[in-house]
């Protein structure tokens, strides 16, 4: 991790590039950066060379092999999935869960076992579509509140500045729902030399993401055609659908996915993570099986949480067809090479990969 | 009790400038009077109201200039006797009217007090105001000393009734706002009752009604050929006489006695200066060969004495003129005797130093440690602070480069450190919005950088709704925040339409600035600016919407609120206080600034200063360690 850095080289290297996740690592450490809905800023230069804020956020140098080795003892030996233990299909085993979540439900169900067992006291979760296009992140107490967060979004909400605040203030062990980005974000925290309370986090779920829509573009898309108070849930199904579905209290629209791209996050071009590689646990979706979730069990946390889940009836596994497997590959090293692709094409220069710190060996194996 | 209501007629009582300008208003047994609070004119109208009830008079605080002449005019026009009195800026607010008062003419004594604010003490312009008495052709009368001022105002009661004209009196800082020596007059009956017969109307026969208004003007200047105002001191037949009005007097006086010359140099004083006596101007000036016009801001005096020079050349000869075209003196800012004396030792090639500026300098360390460093700045607890934070937060978040538009009020020290330099312009009452609408226009030729045109509650009444509505009619993207801190702050927090009380502190009904925006057909939302994050977020919503829109950000000044409820005492846990640190970096001392929050260099932490403080508790909200602690909460 690079030292010597502050707000002002972050709003520099970061927001001014158009490189911010708007994950909210740097918001609410301090009263100098801010974030309204997605955007994030720095509203004063507070002066301090050595900040948090740079220091944490996902898009300053991350070096991939060091995180590898902090978080999982070794490095990489799969390039296009990051470490883990197992890759299965999951599924809530509670229906109701099912119905609510976007897929199989895994996310809500574990994370609400983790809280009902103590292994957590609160999370951090995002809740979506409440009166209102734009998440809000909360941070929750209660294993019962858990359902009314689940569902996908597809906006990036500062999910890490709601677990700053409540960093502040908590004394309990908390778990986190996040993007890879914000995942991201949280191990770096987790690595400072800053300590900021982060190492209480006990529990990372990371979601398989391939972008997110910038809140204001996409907002002022929808003006007119719905009223984005009445969004109940946003879909964009596999291949070849090819399309979003927007299910509102007034009926369901469909977007071509094209026409939505535009409002992609300038910043998810250049994302090298589709499966939030440094997280506990890893969730998404099974293409072709709609109340069926991928999960990949990252770290001997993740995998203690899913035996003791599987034991107490609350999720159910069973092994991932091979075919399902190696399109999860194909689609994350895609990723991966679109994003280093996009780096060099910003740089101008080969060498200059932007935030990212990448072994020889492992850039060999991508190019 | 006030000193404008003792009736002991020949007593002499201290008095500030402008309490014996509304003394001498009672004297000349005044039935109505208006104002809109401007420094250095609030005192006249606060001082009246206050004895209002006593004297049966009737006394408001207006909702601008304009109307409270027109108000003034119409007590006028059914034969009572009227007095508005205002600040130089207010002069050109009601100007329109003005301009055709004066052809309509007057009936009752309707008397104009315009108080001019020299080097711009506590106002966005300098201006002579004696300008419009010639550009209107309105009689005009300078106090120079704080009786004349009295002795003064009743006179133009009187000479106002003779003509059916309107007359100013033009007053500045040192006379409105020091104190002298007044001699009471007797108290009159009041007697009159009001009655409107025939019309008043400007524009019928326009240049008729334009030569009775000169003819009037002869008629004053005969009038003011014979005045008390204007004398002449010194030896006779001095070849070097000094003309001079309103303070020049004093500081003309001092200088000639500074200098030792006495014996050679006499001074002409005009208190009449539109139109001037010219006869008596005329008889005075045969023996002399050198004038220096001594006056306060423009060359009013000194061109219009040049003319006069120049039509009786023949009869006067050459006469060398000294003043502010050769350059001795200033055509700008507050004149003194050390200016004056420094011109005249020039002239008459006579020794004078002035202030020895080794002395100054020793006053100066003398004072120095004594002093907090301070900049102009909001005061404690004043909740324009978080304002301007939170417009300077959303315009950062909205990254288009969005630019505010100030107004005049206590916000206009947003354009400084104050607050954080957020405002980009400052001209006059209502500018704010009228500039902003043209601003948010700009999108056809590329220019797209949100405009936010702030106004306070007071500003927002007097002349911001015609801006507002024109961005509506027009549909210009502009954000309007509306500061309301309750109150014409500025001036001595008189009351305003929104107030709920009038001018002598009776119940009123309150004009809803919502309502307003409303009726216009605005969105407007309404938010205290010490709940800053959704400050922010709202801000940064609406500045996402096209067209106009308001903001209302409602909290009452924090120094009007201390005076009524005890406030709550704030102190910093130093616990918890992290100072210098990444988290914080002294946010409260050194950025938020608020005077009442101190750094200390030796603890490394922030301590709250509590004689400062007003306990408005905004730090503790704001503090990202949770350091700083309201008692009670």
């Amino acid at each position: 991790m690079e030292a010597g850095k502050g707000s002002t080289d972050l709003e520099k290297e970061v927001l001014n590039a158009g490189l911010c996740t708007s994950c909210g690592a740097c918001v609410g450490i301090c009263p100098y950066i801010k974030v309204v809905k997605d955007r994030v800023a720095v509203i004063e230069p507070c002066g301090i060379t050595d900040g948090k804020c740079y220091d944490f956020c996902p898009r300053t140098l991350t070096d991939i092999s060091e995180l590898d080795r902090r978080i999982f003892g070794q490095e990489r030996s799969d390039s296009s999935l990051g470490p883990y233990i197992s890759i299965e299909m999951a599924q809530a085993k509670d229906s109701k869960t099912r119905n609510r979540g976007q897929y199989g439900g895994v996310v809500s169900a574990l994370t609400a076992y983790a809280m009902s067992k103590g292994e957590i006291g609160a999370t951090v979760l995002t809740k979506p579509f409440n009166e209102s296009l734009m998440p809000t992140s909360v941070l929750v107490e209660d294993s019962s509140q858990v359902l009314s967060c689940a569902g996908s979004n597809y906006i990036a909400s500062a999910t890490l500045a709601r677990l700053n605040e409540a960093m502040k203030q908590q004394t309990v062990s908390l778990g986190i729902v996040g993007m890879p980005c914000q995942i991201l974000a949280l191990r770096k925290m987790q690595a400072s030399k800053h300590e900021n309370g982060s190492k209480e986090v006990k529990l990372a779920i990371g979601l398989f993401c391939t972008w997110a829509l910038s809140y204001k573009s996409f907002h002022e898309f929808l003006k007119g055609k719905i009223n984005p108070s009445q969004i109940k849930r946003l879909d964009i199904p596999p291949p070849p659908a090819n399309k979003l579905v927007v299910v509102t209290e007034a009926g369901t629209l469909e977007f071509p996915l094209d026409e939505i791209r535009e409002f992609v996050k300038p910043t998810c071009g250049i994302c090298f993570d589709m499966t939030s590689e440094f997280a506990d646990l890893s969730v998404g979706m099974v293409e072709g099986v709609d109340d069926w979730n991928t999960l990949i069990v990252r770290t001997p946390e993740g995998k203690m949480i899913i035996d003791k889940a599987k034991e107490d009836g609350i999720i159910e596994t069973k092994p991932l067809p091979e075919a399902n497997l190696s399109h999860l590959r194909e689609a994350s090293l895609l990723k991966k090479k679109r994003a280093l692709d996009e780096i060099v094409k910003r740089t101008g220069d080969k060498n200059n990969l932007l935030y990212l710190r990448l072994s020889d060996a492992e850039l060999r194996k991508l190019r | 009790m006030s000193v404008i209501k003792i009736d002991r007629p020949g007593q002499s009582v201290l008095m500030m400038g402008n309490e014996a300008i509304a003394r001498g208003a009672i004297e000349a047994g005044v039935d109505f009077s208006s104002a809109y609070p401007g420094t250095p004119s609030s005192e006249i109208l606060e001082s009246l109201a206050r004895v209002a009830e006593h004297f049966g008079l009737y006394a408001e605080w207006s909702v601008n200039e304009m109307v409270s002449l027109e108000a003034a005019a119409a007590a006028s026009l059914t034969g009572l006797r009227a007095i508005v009195a205002m600040k130089q800026n207010g002069v050109n607010v009601c100007s329109d009217f003005l301009m055709t008062v004066n052809l309509s003419g007057t009936k009752g004594g309707l008397v104009i007090v315009a108080c001019d604010d020299p080097s711009a003490i506590s106002s966005p312009n300098e201006q002579d105001s004696r300008n419009f008495a010639k550009f209107a052709d309105l009689p005009l009368l300078e106090p120079a000393t704080f009786n004349e001022a009295r002795e003064m105002t009743k006179y133009a009661f009187e000479l106002s009734e003779r003509l059916g004209l309107p007359c100013i009196i033009r007053s500045v800082t040192r006379i409105s706002h020091s104190r002298g020596n007044v001699e009471l007059g007797e108290l009159p009956e009041r007697k009159r009752s009001p009655s409107f017969e025939g019309v008043s109307i400007a524009g019928a026969f326009v240049a008729l009604q334009h030569a009775a208004l000169h003819q009037k003007l002869e008629q004053a200047r005969e009038d003011f050929e014979n005045s008390k105002f204007n004398w002449y001191v010194g030896p006779e037949g001095a070849k070097f006489i000094i003309v001079t009005s309103g303070t020049g007097w004093f500081y003309s006086r001092e200088a000639v006695a500074a200098l030792g010359l006495d014996s050679e140099v006499g001074i002409l004083k005009i208190g009449t200066t539109w139109p001037l006596p010219e006869k008596f101007i005329i008889d005075h000036l045969k023996p002399a060969n050198e004038l220096l016009i001594v006056e306060e801001v423009d060359d009013f005096l000194e061109q219009n004495i040049k003319v006069l020079l120049a039509e009786q050349a023949k009869t006067l000869g050459p006469i060398e003129v000294y003043g502010a075209k050769s350059g001795h003196l200033p055509a700008c800012g507050e004149m003194n005797q050390d200016k004056v004396a420094k011109a005249l030792a020039t002239i008459k090639g006579v020794e004078y130093s002035g202030r020895d500026e080794a002395y100054a300098q020793r006053a100066r360390e003398l004072v120095q440690p004594y002093l907090s460093p301070r900049i102009p700045t909001f005061c404690a607890g004043c909740p324009h602070r978080a304002s301007m934070w939170a417009i300077k937060s959303a315009l950062k978040l909205d990254g288009r480069d969005g630019f505010v538009t100030g107004d005049i009020g206590c916000y206009s020290m947003g354009a400084g450190p104050a607050g954080y330099f957020q405002l980009k312009t400052i001209h006059c009452m209502g500018s704010g919005i009228g500039l902003a609408t043209g601003f948010g226009k700009l999108g056809q030729f590329d220019f797209n950088r949100p405009v936010v045109a702030v106004c306070g509650d007071s500003t927002f009444y007097h002349a911001a709704i015609p801006g507002l509505i024109n961005a509506r009619f027009n549909n210009s993207n502009v954000l309007m925040v509306v500061l309301d801190n309750a109150g014409t702050a500025m001036t001595g927090f008189q009351p305003h339409p929104g107030s709920g009380i009038d001018a002598l502190g009776e119940p009123a009904p309150v004009v809803d600035i919502e309502g307003i925006c409303r009726a216009i057909g605005v969105p407007v939302k309404v938010r205290d600016p010490f709940e800053l994050d959704e400050a922010i977020e709202e801000l940064y919503d609406l500045l996402q919407e096209d067209g106009p829109k308001v903001m209302v950000f409602r909290r009452r000044c924090h120094l009007a609120e201390t005076k009524e409820r005890p406030q709550k005492k704030v102190f910093v846990d130093p616990d918890k206080c992290i100072g210098d640190e990444c988290g914080c970096a002294r946010f409260c001392s050194r950025v938020f600034n608020c005077p009442g929050i101190i750094w200390d260099p030796t603890t490394k932490k922030a301590r709250i200063d509590e004689i400062v403080c007003t306990g408005c508790g905004v730090c503790a909200y704001l503090c990202p360690q949770g350091a700083i602690v309201i008692e009670g909460n």
